[in-house]
C-alpha cells in the first residue's frame, strides 16, 4: 500500500483520466472514420479501470480527497466544479468501469457483424464517461450534468436498433420517464441552494457540514444565512428520491425498465442492471444527511412496495430479459429500502453484489439469445428467440452458461457461498433490527422483504429449469463463443463470497461494510443465527418445489390463466394504467382543445374573414362601379364624341361637300326662317 | 315677255341636278358634268339678270368670261381625272378617301 499511496493532485489527475478517457474515445470515434471503434473503446475502458483501481486503493479507508476550480460566477455567487473522492465514489469507480470493461470484450462477440458498431463504441463510451463523472463530482450541479448525460446515453443505446419501432418507442419511455424523476432533483437543487447557497457537497453533506449544522426550531428550518419551513426539507428529500425513483425504477416510475430492454443484452447488462440503475441509490448515498425521518419513511415504504410488486410480476414473465428486469427493479426496491431503514452500508454492499451477478445474469442471458439467434438464422427458423417457453434442455448444450446461471441465480436466490447471500442477510438482518423499535406498518416491512426474497428464489429458480431443465428442442446448438464465456466466469467468480469476505456465512468480515462508518454491527445473535438459516432452508424447499413444477416439463402444473396469473403477467396493469391515466387523458384533453380551436377559435376567425370579404365586396362594387364608372364614363364620352367626329372626315371629296351643303342648309335656315 | 322668276326657277333646278349629281355619281366624270350644270345655272342667271340691268350688255360679258373660264375649267379637271386614274386605276370618288390625314 504504501508504494502506491499517491499525493492528492495525482490523485485528481488518475480520476480525471479514468473519467475523461471513455469521452476521447467518444470523440474519436463519432469524429474519425467510419472505423468499428472496438479496440480504441477497449484500450481507453481499460485505462480508466486500471486508474479507477490505483485511485481506489489509495484513498479506500483513507482521508477522501477534494479539489475544485472556479467555474462560473453569476453576480457574487461562486460556482465551483472540482473532484470528490471518498469509500462511496470509488467504490463506485471501481465497480462502473471494471463492469464496463467486462462489458465491452463481451461485446465485441455479442454485436459482431452490427452494421452501426461503430455508433455502439461510441454510445458506450459517452454512457461510461457521464457515469464515471457522476460519480467523481463534488458539487450537486455536476451531479445533475452527468445525470441528464447518462439518461441520454441510455436513451442512445436502449434506441439502438432502431429501426425496430419497440426500440424507439422504449427509448423515448425511458426518456421520458427519466426526465420526471430529473424535475423531482431540479426542485431538490433550487431548494438546497435557495437555504444554502452552495451545491458543494462536502460543505453541504460533511460531517460538521451545513445540513448538520442547520437546526430545527418551532417548525422552522434555519441555516446559517437563511430559514424556510421545515416541511421544505422534507420536500427537498422527496424531491431527490424523485429524482433516484425514474433512475433506478422504482414504483411508480418503473415501467420504462422492462420495456428498456430493447436494447442490446450487453447494454441491458451494463446499464440497466449494474451501473446505470445504481446512480438512484449512489445520489441517496451522496446526500444522506438531508433525509429526514418522513423522507426516510417514503423512501422504505417506496422500495419496499417496488421489490415486492417486481418480485410478483417477474414470477409469471416469459421474456427471459424482462423476467431479469423486473428482478433487477425488485432487488433495487431492496437497495432503496435499505437505504430508507437507515442500513446506508448494506445498501451499498448489495449494490456492489447485484451489480456483478446481475450482470452475469444478463451476459449469460445474452449468450444464451445470441446463440439461439443464430441457430434460428441457420435453419430459417420462426420463433421468439427470448422466450424462455422456447428454450429448454440447454444444459448440456451450453454448460459454461449454465453454471455461470447458476452461480448468478444463487447469488440472486441468497444461497450460502455466494455474495448475495451476505449482502440479502445483512439488509434483512438490519431491518428486522430496525422494526423492533417500532410499531404499525414498519413490523411489516422485514416480513415483506423475506416474503419477496422467497419470491425471487421461485422466480429465478422457474427460470434456470425452464430454460436449462428438459428435453431441448434444438439439435446443433452450441456454447458461446470463448470471448464470452471468458467473461462470464470472470463474472462468476465476482459472484461467490470470496471477493467480498473471507468468511461465506456471515457478513460482519466484508470489507466493503467496514469501509462505511456507522454500519457496524450491533449484537442480535439470535437474529444471526436464525433468520440465515430459516431463509435458507425454505429458499430451498422453493427451489425444490419450483424443480417439481418446471423441472420435468411434463405438465403445466402451475396455472396459466386465472385473475391473479394475468394480474401478474401483465405488470399489475400499471401500462395499462398510466395508458389510461396520462396518455388517454391527454389526448382526450387535446382532442377537446382541438374541437375548442375548431369550433369557437377557428368559428371566430372565420367569422372575421366572412365579414371581412363582405365588406370587400362591397368595396369592391363601390370600386368598380361607382369610381371606375366615373372615370370610364368620362372616356367612353370622348370616345363616342370622337367616333362622332370621326365619321366627319373620311376622306372622300363627295362626304365633304355633303357635311358642306348641309352646313350652309343649316345656317341659311338658322338665319333666313328662326 | 317672260318674268325673272321663270328664269331663276330654271336656274335653281338646274343648280339643284348639278348639285345632286356631283354628291351622288360614282364616277368622276359625271361629277363633272354636275359641275358643269351648276355653272350653267350660274351663267342662265348673269344672262337673265343683264335683261333688267340699266348698263346695257354687262351681264351677257361676265356670261362669256364665265364660259370661257368653265371651259378652262373643265380642261383642269379633266387633267386631274386622268391623273387620279393613272395614279388610283379607278375615278370612282368613292374609292379615292386620301384626302383625310
Amino acid at each position: 500500500m504504501e508504494v502506491l499511496s499517491f499525493s492528492a493532485n495525482a490523485l485528481c489527475l488518475l480520476s480525471i483520466i479514468a473519467v475523461a478517457f471513455p469521452f476521447l474515445s467518444f470523440l474519436t470515434i463519432m469524429l474519425g472514420r467510419k472505423s468499428p471503434g472496438s479496440a480504441i473503446s477497449i484500450f481507453n475502458t481499460s485505462i480508466s479501470f486500471i486508474s479507477s483501481i490505483l485511485v481506489f486503493i489509495s484513498v479506500w479507508n483513507g482521508e477522501p480527497v477534494q479539489q475544485q476550480v472556479e467555474w462560473f460566477s453569476i453576480g457574487s455567487n461562486v460556482f465551483s466544479a472540482g473532484i470528490l473522492l471518498n469509500n462511496l465514489s470509488v467504490l463506485m469507480m471501481v465497480l462502473v468501469s471494471g463492469i464496463s470493461v467486462l462489458v465491452h470484450i463481451y461485446s465485441i462477440s455479442y454485436m459482431k457483424g452490427d452494421i452501426n458498431i461503430h455508433k455502439y463504441w461510441a454510445y458506450l463510451g459517452l454512457f461510461c464517461f457521464s457515469m464515471m463523472g457522476l460519480v467523481v463530482s463534488d458539487s450537486l450541479l455536476l451531479i445533475y450534468m452527468f445525470w441528464e448525460l447518462v439518461g441520454f446515453s441510455s436513451y442512445l443505446l436502449i434506441g439502438f436498433w432502431f429501426t425496430k419501432d419497440a426500440a424507439s418507442q422504449a427509448a423515448k419511455k425511458a426518456f421520458i420517464m427519466n426526465r420526471i424523476g430529473d424535475i423531482g432533483f431540479l426542485t431538490g437543487l433550487m431548494i438546497i441552494y435557495s437555504q444554502f447557497g452552495t451545491f458543494d457537497i462536502v460543505k453541504l453533506f460533511g460531517s460538521g457540514g451545513m445540513i448538520d449544522s442547520a437546526s430545527i426550531v418551532d417548525g422552522i428550518w434555519i441555516s446559517a444565512s437563511t430559514e424556510m419551513p421545515v416541511i421544505w426539507l422534507t420536500i427537498a428529500g422527496i424531491a431527490f428520491f424523485m429524482g433516484a425513483m425514474a433512475k433506478s425504477a422504482q414504483f411508480p416510475l418503473h415501467t420504462w425498465l422492462p420495456d428498456a430492454m430493447e436494447g442490446p443484452t450487453s447494454v441491458s447488462a451494463l446499464i440497466h442492471a449494474a451501473t446505470m440503475v445504481a446512480a438512484g441509490v449512489f445520489l441517496l448515498g451522496r446526500i444522506y444527511p438531508l433525509f429526514d425521518s418522513v423522507a426516510l419513511n417514503i423512501i422504505t415504504i417506496i422500495g419496499v412496495l417496488t421489490a415486492f410488486i417486481a418480485a410478483t410480476i417477474a414470477l409469471t414473465q416469459n421474456d427471459i430479459k424482462r423476467i431479469l428486469a423486473y428482478s433487477t427493479i425488485s432487488q433495487l426496491g431492496f437497495i432503496i429500502a435499505a437505504m430508507g431503514i437507515g442500513a446506508y452500508g448494506e445498501s451499498i454492499f448489495h449494490l456492489a453484489t447485484h451489480a456483478f451477478f446481475k450482470c452475469l445474469l444478463f451476459l449469460a442471458a445474452g449468450a444464451v439469445i445470441h446463440q439461439l439467434h443464430h441457430h434460428k438464422e441457420q435453419h430459417n427458423m420462426e420463433f421468439d428467440h427470448q422466450d424462455i417457453r422456447m428454450m429448454g434442455g440447454l444444459r448440456k448444450q451450453m454448460p459454461v452458461t449454465f453454471i455461470a446461471m447458476c452461480i448468478a441465480a444463487a447469488a440472486l436466490a441468497g444461497l450460502p457461498f455466494t455474495s448475495g447471500f451476505l449482502s440479502k442477510d445483512a439488509i434483512l438482518i438490519t431491518s428486522f433490527e430496525w422494526a423492533e423499535g417500532y410499531h404499525g406498518f414498519k413490523k411489516l416491512v422485514p416480513y415483506i422483504l423475506t416474503l419477496t426474497s422467497w419470491l425471487t428464489v421461485f422466480y429465478i429458480a422457474r427460470l434456470i429449469f425452464k430454460v436449462f431443465f428438459g428435453k431441448s428442442r434444438y439439435t446443433d446448438l452450441h456454447e458461446a463463443p470463448t470471448s464470452m464465456t471468458r467473461i462470464l466466469m470472470i463474472l462468476s467468480f465476482g459472484s461467490l463470497f470470496i471477493l467480498f469476505s473471507f468468511n461465506p456465512l456471515s457478513y460482519d468480515g466484508s470489507w466493503i461494510l467496514k469501509g462505511f462508518a456507522g454500519a457496524g454491527v450491533k449484537g442480535f445473535d439470535r437474529l444471526h443465527l436464525f433468520i440465515p438459516a430459516i431463509v435458507t432452508v425454505i429458499s430451498l424447499a422453493i427451489i425444490f418445489i419450483a424443480y417439481k413444477v418446471y423441472g420435468g416439463r411434463a405438465v403445466q402444473t402451475f396455472p396459466e390463466k386465472g385473475l391473479l396469473y394475468r394480474f401478474s403477467n401483465r405488470a399489475w396493469y400499471f401500462d395499462s394504467l398510466y395508458d389510461f391515466l396520462f396518455v388517454r387523458s391527454t389526448t382526450a384533453l387535446s382532442r377537446l382543445s382541438y374541437k375548442f380551436d375548431k369550433l369557437v377559435v377557428d368559428g371566430l376567425v372565420n367569422l372575421l374573414a366572412t365579414l371581412t370579404n363582405i365588406i370587400s365586396e362591397v368595396a369592391d362594387w363601390f370600386d368598380r362601379n361607382i369610381v371606375d364608372g366615373l372615370v370610364n364614363g368620362l372616356a367612353t364620352l370622348a370616345r363616342k364624341t370622337g367616333d362622332f367626329a370621326r365619321q366627319f372626315q373620311s376622306g372622300k371629296l363627295q362626304h365633304y361637300l355633303l357635311t358642306m351643303l348641309t352646313l350652309v342648309v343649316t345656317f341659311f335656315i338658322l338665319t333666313y326662317f328662326i | 315677255m317672260i318674268p325673272l322668276s321663270h328664269f331663276m326657277l330654271i336656274s335653281a333646278a338646274l343648280f339643284c341636278i348639278g348639285l345632286y349629281a356631283v354628291l351622288t355619281k360614282r364616277n368622276a366624270i359625271q361629277v363633272l358634268i354636275g359641275i358643269e350644270f351648276m355653272i350653267n345655272a350660274a351663267i342662265l342667271n348673269f344672262v337673265a339678270f343683264g335683261r333688267f340691268d340699266r348698263i346695257a350688255g354687262g351681264g351677257q360679258m361676265f356670261a362669256l368670261f364665265a364660259i370661257v373660264l368653265a371651259a378652262a375649267g373643265v380642261a383642269v379637271a379633266l387633267a386631274i381625272i386622268l391623273n387620279v386614274y393613272k395614279h388610283f386605276r379607278t375615278i370612282n370618288p368613292d374609292k379615292i378617301d386620301t384626302l383625310k390625314d
